[in-house]
C-alpha cells in the first residue's frame, strides 16, 4: 500500500536527485565542450574541477540582487520560480524503473503512475512557456522582451509537433500510462517501429529545451541573453536549473517513449538501464551543441511548421492505417 | 478528515481567493495570471476527484493554451492602448455604470448561480464511481459516438476562427506592401 508519508518520501529524494543531477550537468557539460573544443575546461576547482559546481552555487548565492527599477516587481520574483516548479512539477509522474519489493511493501520507483501520465508530463512540460515569458515581460527590457517573444513563439510552434509524434506511441502502446508505455517495448523499443516519429520528437525536444541549435531564446549574439538579461545572482541560477532540468525530463520522456524505457539484457538492473539510456541522451545533447551552429530564426520557424509538422501528421496517419489493417 | 478531502479543501479555497483576486486585481497582467491560476487549481481538484485527463487538458488547454495566449496579448499591446481604448464617449459610458457595475453583475451571477442549482438538483448524488479506471477510453469513445455531432461542430468552429485568423494576417501585409 502506496502512504502520504512513501510518497512523500520519493518526491524528496527526486527533488534532491535532479538538484544534484543539475549541478553534475553543469561541470560535466562544461569538461565536455572543453574537450570537444581541444581545451581542458573547468580544472582549478578540486580534482577534475568536480567542484566547480559549488564555486557557481557560492557566486550566485553572494552576487547582488538587482531588480531593474521599472520591472514588474512580483512577475520579476516569481518568473524564476515558475520556471524551475514547471520544471520539477513533470517528475510526478516520470517513473524511472519497475516497482520493487522491499520486505513485503512494493514500492513503485516514480511519484504517481496515473492512467494520463503522459498527458500529465506533457502539459507541465508545455507550462515551461510561462516561466520565460513572464520573465522576459517583468523585465520591461528590450532584448529580454524580444527573448521571450521568441522563446514563446518557438515552444508553442514546437509543442504542436511534439504531441503529434507522440501519438503515434500511444496509438501502439494503447495506452496513456508511462509503466504501460514501457512494457509494450518489452520486445521491441519503439525507435524501430517509429523512426520517423522518434526523429521528429527529438528534435522537437531539443527545441523545447531551447538547446543549440535551437537556443533562440538566448542567443546572446543579438539578444545579449534573451529573457534572463535583467536577472542577476540566484534567480539567474534558477533559470539556469530549470533549462538542465527540462533537457533531463526530455531525455528521460524519450528514453521512455521510444528507447524502451528500463527494458533491457538482464546482466544489469532496470534502473541502470533507464540511467545508462538517459545518460547518453544527455551527451548527444551536449555533442549536438559542441557541433552544431544556431539556427536563424526563420529557418527555425519554418523547420517546425513546414517541415516537422507536416511530417507527423504523415506519420500519425501512416501509424493510424497500418494499427487498424495490418495489426 | 483523510488526505484526499484536506487537499481538496485547500484547493477549493485558494481557487475563490485567486478568482476573487482575478476580478480585483489593478493590473491587466496579474489578472491573467491569477486567471491561470485558477485554472491550475481547478486542475488539481479534478485530481482530487480521480479525473485525471480532465486535469491534464485542463492544464493543456486552460493553463497551457488560453492564458498563454491572453499574456501573449497583453505583452503585445502597449499598457496605453489597453488602459484608453473605449469604444463609446465617456459620457455615455458614465450614465452606464450603474448598469454596467450594478445590475449586470448581479444578473449574470444570479444566473449562474441557477444554472449551477439547477445541475446538482438534476445529477444523481453521489456520482456513478464504476469504471473510472480508464477514463481516457470511455471519454475517447463517448467523443465520437455519442457526443459526434457537438465535437464536429466545435472542430468546425476552431477551423472558421483558424481561417479568420489567417485572413486578418493576411490582409495586413497587403496593406503594408501598397503603403510602401
Amino acid at each position: 500500500m502506496d502512504t502520504v508519508g512513501l510518497v512523500l518520501a520519493r518526491s524528496l529524494i527526486l527533488a534532491v536527485a535532479l538538484a544534484s543531477l543539475f549541478a553534475g550537468m553543469t561541470v560535466i557539460e562544461r569538461k565536455m565542450l572543453g574537450y570537444f573544443h581541444l581545451r581542458l575546461g573547468p580544472t582549478r576547482t578540486g580534482p577534475w574541477g568536480l567542484l566547480q559546481p559549488v564555486a557557481d552555487g557560492i557566486k550566485a548565492i553572494v552576487k547582488e540582487d538587482i531588480i531593474p527599477r521599472d520591472a514588474d516587481r512580483l512577475v520579476f520574483r516569481l518568473a524564476p520560480i515558475i520556471s524551475v516548479f514547471t520544471a520539477l512539477a513533470a517528475w510526478a509522474v516520470i517513473p524511472v524503473g519497475p516497482p520493487v519489493n522491499i520486505g513485503g511493501l512494493t514500492i513503485p520507483l516514480g511519484v504517481a503512475d496515473p492512467p494520463g501520465g503522459v498527458l500529465v508530463a506533457v502539459a507541465f512540460a508545455a507550462l515551461s512557456v510561462y516561466g520565460v515569458t513572464l520573465a522576459g515581460w517583468a523585465s520591461q527590457s528590450k532584448y529580454s522582451l524580444l527573448g521571450s517573444l521568441r522563446a514563446s513563439a518557438q515552444l508553442i510552434s514546437y509543442e504542436l509537433a511534439m504531441g503529434l509524434s507522440l501519438l503515434g506511441v500511444l496509438m501502439l502502446a494503447g495506452s496513456l500510462r508511462l509503466t504501460e508505455i514501457v512494457a509494450a517495448q518489452e520486445r521491441l523499443p519503439f525507435i524501430l517501429l517509429q523512426p520517423l516519429g522518434f526523429v521528429i520528437y527529438f528534435l522537437a525536444a531539443l527545441a523545447e529545451s531551447a538547446r543549440v541549435p535551437f537556443d533562440l531564446p538566448e542567443a546572446e549574439t543579438e539578444l545579449v541573453s534573451g529573457y534572463s538579461t535583467e536577472y542577476s545572482g540566484m534567480r539567474f541560477a534558477m533559470f539556469m536549473m530549470a533549462e538542465y532540468i527540462h533537457m533531463i525530463t526530455a531525455s528521460s520522456l524519450v528514453t521512455l517513449l521510444y528507447l524502451g524505457g528500463w527494458n533491457g539484457p538482464v546482466f544489469l538492473p532496470p534502473v541502470v538501464w533507464f540511467l545508462v539510456k538517459l545518460g547518453f541522451l544527455l551527451f548527444v545533447f551536449i555533442w549536438l551543441r559542441a557541433t552544431m551552429v544556431r539556427l536563424r530564426y526563420d529557418r527555425l520557424m519554418d523547420l517546425g511548421w513546414k517541415v516537422l509538422l507536416p511530417l507527423a501528421i504523415l506519420n500519425l496517419v501512416a501509424t493510424a492505417v497500418i494499427t487498424v489493417f495490418v495489426a | 478528515m483523510d488526505v484526499t478531502r484536506i487537499v481538496f479543501l485547500a484547493l477549493a479555497a485558494v481557487a475563490v481567493v485567486s478568482a476573487y483576486r482575478v476580478v480585483t486585481a489593478p493590473k491587466i497582467m496579474h489578472a491573467a495570471l491569477w486567471l491561470g491560476f485558477t485554472f491550475f487549481l481547478v486542475a488539481g481538484v479534478f485530481l482530487t476527484l480521480g479525473a485525471e485527463f480532465l486535469a491534464a487538458a485542463q492544464v493543456l488547454v486552460y493553463v497551457g493554451a488560453v492564458t498563454t495566449i491572453i499574456l501573449f496579448g497583453i505583452m503585445l499591446s502597449q499598457a496605453a492602448e489597453v488602459r484608453s481604448r473605449d469604444p463609446l464617449p465617456s459620457e455615455l459610458l458614465e450614465g452606464m455604470a450603474f448598469w454596467r457595475r450594478g445590475v449586470l453583475p448581479v444578473v449574470a451571477t444570479v444566473a449562474f448561480v441557477a444554472i449551477m442549482v439547477m445541475v446538482y438538483l438534476r445529477a444523481s448524488w453521489p456520482a456513478p464511481t464504476g469504471g473510472v479506471a480508464d477514463t481516457v477510453r470511455l471519454i475517447g469513445s463517448a467523443l465520437f459516438t455519442t457526443y459526434v455531432i457537438p465535437f464536429e461542430l466545435a472542430a468546425v468552429l476552431l477551423l472558421i476562427a483558424l481561417v479568420g485568423a489567417i485572413v486578418l494576417a493576411i490582409r495586413d501585409d497587403d496593406k503594408e506592401e501598397q503603403g510602401s
